[in-house]
């Protein structure tokens, strides 16, 4: 059974995929592989939940999407838009602002 | 697991609200997913079996994928999306496509149409010579 995601990781997925298009197209299968390596396994997506965030993020206009034929399947490669690459940006910043202000209060309390 | 049954699943977005265009893509990419996933387990030394248990397992189970695509509203239908304008303008559209249906179908066969314009067309100028000759005969006689 894969793994469902608690609620604090809400948001975690879509910065990650935006971090991963940032670099290189991917379709889906690549991108659930390269998020595996990425964080060493400690963030394993119940694999089938990736394409409702792609495709939320593509109509947001976030990301784009063009089909590949590859070995006889129709792949389906995201890449990262303008507003994409703004929207990474902000996320990045608000999980700085929250991790810092995590380590801060855990700080606090382990000082406390 | 069960093997994942990606029509039952198209079903379920549907009926859910997701749009047509995104249920069907999501529905090809996750099938193609679910390919990519058996071959990595074979790959791996499973067996096919094992390997399409193991692959539906990954996956994550069919619950899960339809709750997760009904919770985005943004790929719903415009419809669900804004369901008391669609209220308002459903049936506004209806009564003005309604009449205009013959019109559009008219357009969409009009080679048939064509075909049933002039038979109806002939056939009416040959009643008419038929009823001018008869007609002519009785006049002269």
């Amino acid at each position: 059974m894969a793994q469902s995601n608690p609620p604090f990781m809400s948001g975690v997925p879509e910065l990650l995929l935006l971090r991963l298009l940032n670099e290189q197209e991917m379709y889906g299968y690549e991108l659930v592989r390269s998020i595996k390596q990425a964080t060493g396994e400690a963030i394993s997506l119940g694999e089938g939940v990736i394409y409702p965030v792609l495709h939320s993020l593509e109509r947001k206009g976030s990301l784009k999407s063009k089909r590949k034929p590859v070995r006889g399947r129709t792949r389906v490669y995201y890449s990262l838009t303008k507003k994409g690459r703004d929207r990474l940006e902000k996320l990045r910043n608000d999980w700085s602002r929250i991790q810092s202000g995590v380590a801060t209060a855990l700080g606090t309390a382990s000082n406390a | 697991m069960r093997e994942p049954d990606f029509n039952t699943l198209a079903t379920r977005l549907l009926r859910n609200g997701i749009s047509p265009r995104h249920a069907r893509r999501a529905v090809n990419e996750l099938r193609d997913h679910y390919d990519d996933l058996v071959d990595a387990a074979v790959d791996e030394g499973a067996n096919s079996k094992t390997a399409r248990l193991q692959a539906a397992s990954e996956l994550g189970t069919m619950d899960d994928l339809v709750a997760e695509m009904a919770s985005r509203r943004e790929l719903k239908t415009w419809a669900k999306r804004y369901p008391q304008l669609a209220v308002v303008v459903y049936p506004i559209a209806c009564l003005v496509v309604l009449p205009a249906m013959p019109v559009f179908v008219g357009i969409a066969n009009r080679t048939a149409l064509i075909r049933w314009s002039a038979s109806l067309l002939a056939a009416g100028l040959v009643t008419a010579v038929l009823m001018l000759v008869m007609q002519l005969s009785i006049i002269l006689g």
